[in-house]
């Protein structure tokens, strides 16, 4: 079993009922996390392969989670189990289970359009909707809302606020989305996201087509988001992981191998491999 | 390190600090025990040898200091290649420190050769064996990652502590006896108080190592063995004294 | 002579020989050109728009036979572009990689390159024969069934260009699939959804072979569907062939009219199609 607690090696089931309580005084809160989304031995299979083999671990509420691992290791393909998006292509399935709030996401009866409301995703690659910036952020919301326009002009300034691109777009929402910069671009498809008031925030390599004055906006945008979001990050570049997530999980050819405090993974981990990986020793 | 680093230049980098941390630590040795020497033998070159030798010891803490700044810089590094150069950094600061005091022994030696040798000066090569076997063993802990003999250097400390309260009390006692015995006794006192900081230094270089393999450091106070702060000596005439 | 001198020689000879292909086309394409102008211009008359094919000796204009032509155009283009845009649809967004829709796919590479007049042939069977008469519906239809494939190809390449990020980010936001396909897809392909419908408008516009078995042809002003309906190409055909010098004259002009708004359209969805990549 790749089990992980946090906090203790082996403990009395259930591990993944003990939240850990950060030791490290420069977390913002203090307070001990509470699980949002636990997900227990799920596996996934692209057709025959088999990508991810039996993962477990909680994700905590108003925390960042930081997914890192060589190339094919199924960081992505995890963070797409949380949102069900792999349903889209018929060769792909997985097994196990995830639960938010007390409920099974994975099982067929969990509308898988509501679920989307509650779990937000961001990609790597931007992807504005060719339309007006305006009608980015208000596509969203329509799908589920039937709002007044004044009311929907300021839940699409709050969201856009909130992303932190409000002053650069106030004066062109009537531009199409495709005019803005890569970094404002992905700034957009976040506020998209955020739209919808969604309780988790999975973002997949979010700056890694970004150059790093963007990426760093991206990073404080995140740090400020934390606050109020599950916030999940997949992400290739370790330093960004030890910059901006409180836990961060290492995985490898589709096992957890660790999962820890931020601080803990990158001054002592727990095993090996862990430590090669994040030394640059990996062959 | 079993596994090396992707990037093969990093790990000439590494290489190249622990041999620099190597080199102060066997001249640092090599320091005390010219030093001790120079007390027990009445040796002036010796010690004045010595004292000039030290310019080596700095110049070498200077060197490890610009290149754990340059990899910090360059490479950030994480875990234990963290944990690897701050220990560098700072056992270098102590065997510095070390190289420093063996140093002001020799200073010393050379103003006691000017007066007569004085009775308590035996116990000096004694101490002086006891903390340069300490530091031998720390060193070779440093360079295997010896956690338990580490340990054990830290513990000795104890032993040196004890030699240090003793010498100091037969020192005072000396110089209660003589008035001619001040100058000498003095010298004595304040090498001996030499000696005993390198012991010192030496369980912090156990503590760093200890820091370096296991990750956290070693929680333990030292346990500290000096009474010298507290120690009266009343003389043998009953007299209003301080 | 050493090698890089050979290769720049083989360089010249090829170029010299892809200029000189280029050269041919163009002069031939050059030389319809002119002589349909040449010859259509005489034509080109308020009269060819307002009046009726007239009988042999008297003046007359194409006024039935581009209404004609207009209606069946209008109506094979109405009929044929929903259906051609869903099923393009359906092979590129539902059924991705599935047996059926190679299938699909492979039938309609076939219907898209079907000599026309096997196509008037089959709506002359299916439909001419059955009520009895010629007429402007089964010209119609001949003519949507030579539209379809047209779109269901341009469609489904065109909607195969959107990339799938797109359709991923609607879907993670908790778009359902039509939803997406109708404001994202369509969107994102719009211009060349466009080129293809303008294409097989284009396709359709010069062709006769259907029409000779479905609608046939009409000297009079007919607006009735139900007969048979005067149209440009067959009035072409007809004119063309006769020992009359006006009618010829104004086979000429239908000649150059049709050609005229063939190019038009072309150029137009060339135009259309380069302000989608300039927006990029």
């Amino acid at each position: 079993m790749t089990v992980l607690s946090p906090a203790r090696p082996t403990d009395a089931l259930p591990p993944l009922a003990r939240p850990v309580v950060p030791t490290d005084r420069t977390q913002v809160s203090v307070t001990a996390p509470t699980t949002k989304v636990e997900i227990r031995d799920v596996r996934f299979y692209y057709k025959k392969f088999e990508a991810l083999k039996g993962i477990s671990l909680p994700l905590y509420d108003r925390r960042v989670t930081a997914f890192i691992g060589p190339s094919g290791c199924g960081k992505s393909t995890l963070l797409r189990v949380l949102n069900r998006i792999y349903t889209l292509y018929p060769e792909q399935r997985a097994t196990g289970e995830v639960v938010i709030d007390g409920r099974n996401i994975l099982s067929p009866d969990y509308d898988v359009n509501l679920l989307r409301a509650k779990v937000g995703m961001v990609f790597q690659k931007p992807t504005p909707f060719p339309m007006s910036i305006y009608d980015n952020i208000a596509f969203g919301i329509r799908l589920y809302e039937k709002l007044a326009p004044a009311e929907l002009d300021m839940r699409v300034e709050e969201a856009l606020q909130r992303a932190a691109l409000w002053n650069e777009v106030k004066d062109k929402l009537r531009q199409n989305g495709l005019g803005l910069s890569g970094g404002q671009q992905q700034r957009l498809c976040i506020a998209r996201a955020i739209a919808l008031k969604p309780e988790i925030l999975l973002l997949d390599e979010p700056a890694s087509a970004l150059d790093p004055i963007s990426t760093s906006k991206i990073e404080e945008l995140i740090h400020e988001l934390r606050s109020d979001y599950c916030i999940t990050i997949v992400t290739h570049n370790m330093q960004q992981a030890a910059r901006t997530a409180d836990y961060t999980a290492f995985m490898y050819l589709g096992e957890l191998i660790e999962y820890d405090e931020t601080a803990k993974i990158f001054t002592k981990p727990g095993k090996k491999q862990t430590e090669d990986y994040v030394t640059g020793r990996f062959g | 390190m079993p596994m090396q680093h992707t990037a093969k230049s990093f790990d000439e980098e590494l290489k190249r600090l622990q041999s620099l941390v190597a080199r102060m630590g066997g001249l640092a040795e090599h320091q005390l025990a010219d030093a001790i020497q120079a007390v027990a033998d009445r040796d002036t070159e010796r010690a004045t040898a010595t004292v000039r030798g030290d310019q080596k010891v700095d110049d070498l803490e200077r060197e490890v200091d610009d290149l754990v700044v340059h990899i910090m810089a360059l490479r950030q590094p994480v875990a234990v290649d963290l944990r690897t150069i701050l220990s560098a950094l700072k056992i270098s600061a102590d065997l510095e420190r070390i190289a420093d005091y063996a140093a002001n022994v020799a200073k010393r030696a050379i103003a006691l050769n000017q007066v007569a040798p004085c009775r308590p000066v035996h116990a000096i090569p004694r101490m002086g064996q006891v903390v340069k076997e300490m530091i031998k063993d720390v060193l070779d802990a440093y360079v295997n990652g010896d956690v338990p003999k580490a340990v054990r250097v830290w513990n000795r400390d104890e032993e040196l502590d004890e030699m240090y309260s003793s010498l100091f009390r037969e020192l005072l006692t000396y110089m209660m006896e003589d008035a001619r015995n001040i100058t000498a006794s003095t010298h004595l006192l304040f090498i001996a108080k030499n000696i005993e900081r390198i012991g010192d230094h030496a369980t912090n270089i156990s503590e760093t190592i200890h820091f370096l393999v296991e990750g956290h450091p070693l929680r333990e106070a030292r346990p500290k063995h000096d009474e010298t702060s507290f120690a009266v000596i009343k003389p043998a005439n009953a007299g209003g004294g301080q | 002579m050493t090698l890089y001198q050979r290769r720049q020689a083989l360089n010249r000879l090829v170029l010299c020989l892809a200029l000189a292909a280029t050269a041919t086309g163009l002069f031939w394409l050059g030389t319809i050109l002119w002589t349909l102008l040449t010859h259509g211009v005489s034509a080109l008359t308020a009269d060819l728009f307002t009046k009726m094919t007239p009988p042999p000796g008297s003046q007359g204009g194409l006024l039935n036979a581009i209404y004609g032509s207009v209606i069946m155009t209008a109506i094979a283009t109405a009929v044929g572009t929903p259906v051609g845009i869903l099923a393009g649809t359906y092979l590129a967004e539902y059924s991705r990689g599935s047996r059926l829709a190679e299938v699909i796919r492979f039938v309609n590479d076939i219907l898209l390159s079907a000599p026309s007049i096997i196509i008037g042939l089959f709506v002359y069977e299916v439909v001419v024969l059955r009520f009895g008469h010629f007429s402007g519906w089964a010209g119609a239809a001949a003519l949507a069934i030579i539209v379809i494939p047209v779109v269901v190809r341009t469609t489904e390449d065109m909607l195969r260009l959107v990339p799938d990020s797109l359709r991923e980010a609607a879907a993670a936001l908790g778009a359902p699939k039509w939803h997406s396909i109708v404001q994202i897809s369509y969107r994102a392909a719009l211009q060349g959804l466009l080129t293809g419908v303008m294409l097989a408008v284009a396709r359709i516009s010069g062709e006769t072979a259907p029409l000779l078995f479905t609608a046939l042809n009409n000297q009079f002003w007919s607006t009735d569907l139900n007969g048979p309906m005067a149209n440009l190409p067959v009035v072409i055909f007809q004119f063309a062939l006769s020992p009359y010098v006006d009618w010829q004259a104004l086979a000429w002009g239908g000649a150059l009219l049709i050609t005229a708004v063939i190019l038009t359209l072309n150029i137009a969805a060339r135009v259309v199609a380069s302000w989608s990549s300039v927006k990029k």
